[in-house]
């Protein structure tokens, strides 16, 4: 545990030491693990900077389309992906026991992170925050409530129960809404100009991704596990600049070329078992994954948090099909798909994801604070196995606090998973 | 029998003999979830409407199989009793995405009950009550009257809307009229018996209840009042607060429950709609609008001058801010509440709570401390 107060500062010293280890140890065998560090040091350098460079700094959550703040020169921190980075540090916890001194202990511990960290002053109070409605009450009980008891400015894109055309405008509206308190804040109109620009960069990731998202697919994996789920931070963090395409553009051509040559992240003939990671994983932990491979052979082929399947927006051209084109992306983003509305969002689309990289098994990271999910985790379960033959791990853990569930607990279930389960 | 105790004794029956006898006259009766369903709609339609409940549900071995046990006890309670077939009366049930687990109760009797029922409805409610939001909401409203009108060939018009308003509005006066009763030094009616006379409202066709009321109201006029008492309480907090007996704890130790800000008391009833040209939309606003559940993020300042405002009025010596476990809305709402109540000097107590009372020895020690910590 870090005795930095500052914990932006922190995250920023922490990924260029990250960054180093990584260009140190694996530059010239791994070149590609550099390359997420690079842009995350970098981007968290900027985050820390910003204050003193005279950005705003906008606290958003992983459903809110960061290219709006790009465009208007804010610079955005995805909550989800800074509690990720504290709980992979072992710096999650004391945000926690901080935030239970205020709110129930069953409060979402990403929330509860966030609030510990306002709470205690290690980061300076957001210049505005805005996440969507969706998926959990989670985020509804408690980023509205925090902003009023430390006085910033708050914003929730709203978002209707059924996804359909007519959501879609209600939440372009929504988008427009931001918009205004954002110029309000910053003083300054968003330049149409700078959006379409930061649209085009954004069109560019979302192509690149699909179209390694197709390559991701192969047999064995090209990509390890670790990287399966690591890109989410980043995608979600800068989208709209133009260092994200540029990452995905190497990325989709070292992993086509990878494919071409048959080439998988675990040698030859040692992928034994493909593991879709159906919701959640343990953050706190990710040498989990590492231990999966060497272990077992079983790589984790695709994580639903980072299943992007946004299209470009098709039509940059104004304002208004932006906006529309936004509000479509703010209904695909990873969990807000799957995890807000009629339980046959995260349904279809966890069999699409079974089907298209052809796992072997599920598993359900059994977040405790997800009640939504836990709800009808016995109804995935049991469609998985009868209508595909899937058999689904479920562990209940805290994503972000080792103290729930111990890695040493959740490796003994894998044991006991795969020993029983795919024997055969 | 007195309207008292008429009313008492209907309040704890999901399934009445006035549910019953509307039944048997060929009537459609429709469940609903969540106090954002506006009855109106229903009772314009000739439909009675009825707040879902499971009362005296101890045991959810059934409901257990789907729900998780980090789901609250009252969906819980609410599933096993429709699996097991506790709610067969009802034509129709009516969901909100109100909060995590009772949309997710929707997911579930769709997939594994789909024909118990004729009608299952999910009503998409905003999370703020802006004007663009309320239109929007008035929409979906007009869309479940559509649903209504073609599931029970039944026809909904403005007028029958207007005429519905009315009979609520009556409802809400004489409720509000109850608990002006409530603000003197005597208040003829206690707080268990106040959460009674609300629970009867739920179940009852709407007209028949507001007989009742008009004549309890004349009754309690020469009901002796309640004095001797230690402190004058409010309850505030989550759903499902639906037993009696979690006040009787607090009474019986001394403790007058003379108001509160639930969704099963004062929030369902506060403000009255307001009729204009557009019956739905005045049903959507005045719903959006009124004194707000936690999934409400435009109104988290709102809510909490609501309680101080309860307690102004009805002169509170103490909060009771009591939620379900696992109720992630109101578990967040703590962080201002407590807050904003302690820097107003007004004494709180914090308790979290199963849907089934449980734990009695342990609740009234709290109960006991707060009302000693409140005479100071």
């Amino acid at each position: 545990m870090t005795d930095n107060k500052d914990m932006l500062k922190f995250a920023a010293d922490n990924m260029t030491s990250i960054r180093d280890m990584v260009r140190d140890r694996f530059g010239e065998k791994r070149p590609e693990w550099a390359w997420i560090y690079e842009l995350l040091a970098d981007y968290n350098q900027q985050v820390w900077k910003a204050k003193e460079n005279g950005q705003p700094l906008a606290w958003i959550n992983f459903g809110v389309p960061a290219e709006l703040f790009w465009a208007m020169d804010i610079v955005p921190v995805v909550t989800d992906v800074f509690t990720g980075m504290l709980a992979a540090s072992g710096n999650a916890t004391r945000y926690i026991d901080i935030a239970e001194q205020h709110v129930p202990d069953y409060i979402c511990s990403n929330n509860k992170v966030f609030l510990g960290a306002v709470l205690s002053g290690d980061v300076p109070v957001p210049d505005v925050f805005a996440h969507p409605a969706n998926p959990c009450d989670s985020n509804v009980a408690t980023y509205p409530v925090i902003a009023a008891h430390h006085k910033f400015p708050y914003f929730c894109i709203d978002m209707p129960y059924f996804t359909t055309g007519r959501s879609v405008e209600y939440i372009s509206k929504e988008l427009r809404k931001l918009v205004s308190l954002l110029e309000q804040i910053t003083g300054r109109k968003l330049d149409i100009d700078r959006l379409k620009q930061t649209m085009e960069y954004s069109n560019r990731t979302h192509e690149y991704i699909l179209k390694t998202s197709e390559l991701r697919q192969a047999v064995p994996s090209p990509y390890s596990s670790l990287e399966a789920i690591s890109e989410y931070g980043l995608v979600l963090s800068l989208a709209g600049t133009p260092q994200l395409p540029e990452y995905c553009r190497r990325r989709y051509e070292h992993t086509r070329e990878k494919v071409a040559r048959g080439e998988g992240h675990l040698p030859a003939g040692e992928e034994k078992i493909r593991l879709i990671w159906i919701y959640g994983a343990p953050v706190f932990d990710f040498g989990i994954f590492m231990w999966l491979e060497k272990q077992y052979g079983a790589v984790s082929v695709a994580n639903m948090n980072n299943n992007f399947v946004m299209q470009p927006v098709e039509d940059i051209s104004s304002y208004d099909s932006i906006l529309d084109g936004l509000a479509r992306k703010v209904t695909l983003l990873p969990m807000t798909r799957e995890c807000g509305g009629p339980w046959e969002n995260w349904l279809d689309a966890t069999m699409d994801l079974i089907r298209r990289y052809k796992a072997d098994a599920a598993v359900f990271a059994g977040h405790v604070a997800c009640k939504s999910n836990w709800a009808v985790m016995k109804l995935v379960k049991d469609k998985l196995y009868d209508d595909m033959g899937i058999p689904t791990l479920i562990l209940e853990m805290d994503l972000f606090d080792p103290r729930v569930t111990s890695s040493d607990s959740i490796k003994s279930q894998f044991e006991r998973f795969f020993d029983m389960v795919l024997q055969d | 029998m007195d309207a008292l105790e008429e009313l008492t004794k209907l309040a704890g029956d999901i399934n009445s003999p006035s549910v019953a006898e509307w039944k048997d006259g060929g009537r459609k009766i429709v469940g609903f979830f969540c106090s954002y369903v506006p009855e109106e709609v229903l009772h314009a339609a000739g439909i009675l409407p009825c707040r879902v409940r499971a009362p005296g549900c101890a045991v959810t071995t059934e409901a257990d199989v789907y729900l998780s046990h980090l789901n609250c006890t009252y969906m819980r309670a609410c599933l096993q009793f429709a699996l097991d077939g506790r709610y067969n009366h009802l034509d129709g049930l009516v969901f909100t995405n109100s909060c995590d687990h009772v949309r997710r109760v929707y997911d579930i009797l769709r997939e594994v009950r789909p024909d118990d029922y004729p009608l299952l409805h999910m009503i998409s409610i905003p999370h703020k009550s802006d004007e663009d939001l309320i239109a929007w909401f008035g929409e979906e409203l007009a869309a479940f009257k559509e649903k209504i009108e073609n599931t029970f060939g039944v026809e909904i018009t403005d007028e029958g809307l207007r005429d519905a308003i009315g009979v609520y509005n009556d409802s809400r006066d004489l409720l509000r009229q109850l608990y002006d009763l409530r603000k003197g030094d005597r208040p003829p009616i206690n707080g268990a018996e106040a959460l009674n006379v609300i629970l009867a409202g739920y179940c009852l066709p709407r007209e028949r209840y507001n007989g009742l009321l008009r004549r309890l109201l004349g009754e309690l006029e020469s009901r002796q009042g309640i004095s001797g008492y230690r402190a004058r309480l409010m309850i505030a907090g989550s759903g499902g607060f639906d037993d009696p007996a979690y006040i009787d704890v607090r009474e019986e130790l001394g403790g007058l429950v003379v108001t509160d800000s639930l969704c099963f008391g004062s929030r369902g009833f506060w403000e009255p709609v307001t009729v204009d040209d557009n019956p739905m939309l005045a049903i959507a606003r005045a719903y959006l609008e009124r004194p707000s559940c936690p999934r409400m993020v435009d109104k988290v300042v709102e809510r909490v001058d609501f309680v101080k405002r309860m307690v102004a009025d009805f002169r509170v010596d103490g909060v009771v801010f009591q939620r379900m476990r696992y109720c992630d809305l109101w578990g967040g709402q703590l962080l201002y509440l407590e807050k904003e109540l302690n820097e107003a000097g007004i004494p709180m107590l914090s308790l979290e709570r199963e849907y089934a009372m449980g734990g009695a020895g342990q609740l009234r020690t709290r109960v006991q401390a707060f009302l000693e910590r409140i005479e100071g």
